[in-house]
């Protein structure tokens, strides 16, 4: 009812308006650039430039084994007998279970939608890290793209007040065009099948909500740790 | 709301004498307006992306009919439910009817400008459903029992004191005026609120057709957590907040944040499509998007269908030389500034004084200039202006002055006349070359500055009497 009023308005309005609409919707070109500031040389270091100006945390290292240790670094610094994070094999550190368990750490449950939900979350709130992985690592913002999904939970780079990103070089791209680009060529139709979320992650959580003084840590982690391997 | 029941002249004048508004208001525009500009510098070619901004806005809105209902089946076939809400009091049954089905009995929100628009929380307070803003201005100004006074910044016109003072007292904690301590206390205040919410609202900064996703930006997390932990999250969009397609975002994201906050990009960005999917552990059971009409389907048809392009950015309000001295209050409505002074006559018609809003601008441009869709906001004003004098809404002594200006402009000998009584009548008041105080109606003008006396001669006495 509502909605074919709501429809049949916008016919009537169009039927007026849309030539002029369509005339600006003609006088640009609406190519998506793949990048929007001027290319840098290395996308490592700019992508770790970019993330240190808002107070994001990088480690550039070589190896899986270096990335295990930086870590192991950052656990010893928060013991935590647990850390919500995505399933290992979604995260891709083969040594990553083997660590964990030298540590004495496990993975907290975190399925919010059986029975235990309130459990679960009473059980989350106050660990100290997450841990993820990601799909793509933008250059020129710093930013990183976390596709969600089974073994991909939200929670674990939202909840706990140290998020950790687990990211390879081969994964970085210039721009958020690439990075569209990138997601459209590597699922097609398909991108949200199998999850009901996507999202852009640039930095710690922020806020200047007050006398446009920066804090950072409002809701999300204050802290997020990218881990850059390759 | 008592900022609405006073008249518009009134309301300025308040907000005038307020000088820690003067204070906050200066030193929040300004910081804005320079981290907009230092981020538009940054990048190869500004001029081009707002062009393309602007024509991938113009595109949607020319197909927004078939776009809205591509947007709206993809959710349906996500398991998603679609409300076309064609005013406040639907899209209000809607979500207050849903939380009673579902026996919800506390409910989490993050800023949403279109639920401001249609009072949404005295709708749910009234059906006695618990209510939380969790950005962290909203929540200041939900306990002060105020409105927002920015589209990004709802608390800029509130001192670090006054916070301060609001947790003292609804929280509990000693008083502090260290910043960072407070937003600690409202984190660990608003945590258990998402954990025990059981539905979570938002709005909505693009609804994406192709792929039947909303986006949702933020800098907080507090979306992200409304959005991913409660059984139930209500997204409510404008219907005019659409794209095509979800390749145009790399173009929209980058506009909307270089000109909301100089930010690259926001901290969040989060792009949803229905509810969670088999086996994923976080996100809600149940997904409901609220479509918003509320004027909006006839608007496009209008004179005014161009501010429908507008993505909520307030790089207008912060550029603007009235917003900048009176806030966001002043203007009654819930969009404030020159995007506010547009919109609220067509989707708020009814509040007293709107008429008034239009008028409240130089007509300088720094709006339109700043605009990341180019939005003619002065001519959309200056249109609203002769809508106003159209429908017979001009003060008296204005109308009776325009005309006889008009009379006297387009008579030549009405004209010389009325130029010699200005020069003789300006030389028996003047003194030294200055008018201290102009007679009624015009003495307002000199209440604070002087008029100069005019010169003995016109122009074209002058220019006759020049030997050659």
């Amino acid at each position: 009812m509502t909605r074919s009023q709501i429809l049949a308005n916008l016919h009537t309005s169009l039927a007026s308006n849309r030539p002029w609409l369509e005339s600006v919707a003609n006088s640009a070109p609406h190519t998506i650039p793949p990048y929007v500031m001027p290319a840098a040389d290395d996308l490592v270091e700019q992508f770790a430039a970019e993330l240190r100006t808002i107070a994001g945390k990088v480690y550039v290292v070589a190896d899986e084994r270096a990335a295990l240790n930086q870590i192991a670094a950052l656990l010893a610094e928060r013991p935590s007998p647990q850390i919500i994070a995505w399933d290992v094999e979604q995260i891709g550190l083969a040594g990553l279970p083997a660590l964990l368990e030298a540590h004495g750490v496990t993975l907290a449950a975190s399925d919010l939608h059986g029975a235990s939900r309130s459990a679960h979350l009473q059980n989350m709130e106050p660990l100290a890290i997450c841990i993820s992985g990601v799909e793509a690592g933008i250059a020129e913002s710093g930013s990183l793209v976390l596709r969600h999904g089974p073994g991909r939970p939200r929670l674990a780079s939202l909840l706990a007040p140290c998020h950790i990103a687990i990211l390879r070089r081969s994964q970085l791209v210039r721009g958020l065009g690439e990075a569209l680009a990138l997601l459209r060529n590597r699922y097609d139709e398909a991108i949200f099948t199998t999850t009901s979320n996507l999202t852009l992650i640039t930095g710690p959580s922020r806020t200047a909500d007050i006398e446009m003084t920066l804090s950072l840590g409002i809701h999300g982690p204050p802290e997020v740790h990218v881990i850059l391997v390759g | 709301m008592p900022s609405q029941s006073i008249s518009f002249y009134n309301r300025v004048a308040t907000a005038l004498d307020d000088t820690s508004l003067k204070t906050a208001l200066s030193r929040a525009t300004g910081r804005f307006v320079g981290n907009r500009a230092g981020a538009l510098r940054a990048l190869s070619d500004a001029d081009g992306l707002r062009d393309t901004a602007r024509a991938i806005r113009a595109g949607a809105l020319a197909q927004l009919d078939t776009l809205l209902v591509q947007l709206a089946e993809r959710v349906e076939a996500r398991g998603g439910h679609v409300c076309w809400a064609s005013d406040a009091a639907e899209a209000q049954h809607y979500i207050v009817n849903l939380a009673q089905a579902r026996q919800v009995r506390s409910i989490v929100k993050s800023k949403s400008m279109a639920s401001e628009e249609i009072h949404l929380n005295q709708a749910l307070e009234a059906a006695d459903l618990e209510v939380i803003e969790t950005d962290l201005g909203e929540y200041i100004i939900q306990l002060a029992g105020e409105t927002p006074s920015h589209i990004l910044a709802p608390s800029i016109h509130k001192t670090r004191e006054q916070v301060s003072d609001l947790f003292h007292q609804h929280l509990g904690v000693p008083p502090t005026d260290d910043i960072p301590t407070m937003t600690q206390t409202a984190r660990r205040a608003l945590r258990q609120r998402f954990l025990q919410a059981d539905m979570g609202i938002s709005g909505v900064n693009f609804g994406v057709a192709d792929e039947g996703a909303v986006v949702i930006v933020e800098n907080e997390g507090n979306a992200r957590l409304s959005t991913s932990v409660p059984r139930i999250h209500v997204a409510i969009m404008g219907i005019e907040r659409i794209v095509a397609r979800m390749d145009d975002l790399g173009v929209m994201l980058q506009v909307l944040a270089r000109s909301a906050t100089g930010q690259k990009l926001s901290v969040y960005t989060s792009i949803i499509n229905g509810p969670a999917r088999p086996g994923e552990a976080d996100g809600p059971e149940e997904f409901h998007l609220v479509l918003l009409d509320n004027g909006r389907s006839k608007m496009l048809g209008s004179q005014y269908a161009e501010a429908l392009l507008c993505i909520r950015c307030g790089a207008c309000l912060n550029a603007c030389p009235v917003y900048q001295a009176i806030g966001g209050h002043a203007y009654g409505g819930v969009y404030s500034g020159p995007i506010g002074a547009v919109l609220t006559p067509i989707l708020q018609p009814d509040l007293p004084d709107v008429h008034l809003l239009p008028q409240a601008s130089s007509l300088c441009g720094a709006c339109q200039e700043v605009c990341p869709v180019r939005i003619a906001l002065p001519d959309l004003l200056l249109r609203h202006r002769a809508d106003a004098v159209k429908a017979g809404k001009a003060h008296p002594i204005e109308q009776a002055a325009m005309s006889s200006y008009k009379r006297m402009m387009t008579n030549p000998f009405l004209y010389r006349a009325a130029g010699r009584a200005a020069r003789n009548g300006s030389r028996l008041l003047g003194r030294k070359g200055r008018i201290r105080r102009l007679p009624p109606p015009l003495h307002p003008w000199s209440r604070e500055r002087d008029f100069p006396t005019l010169p003995a001669k016109s122009f074209s006495e002058m220019w006759e009497e020049e030997p050659e």
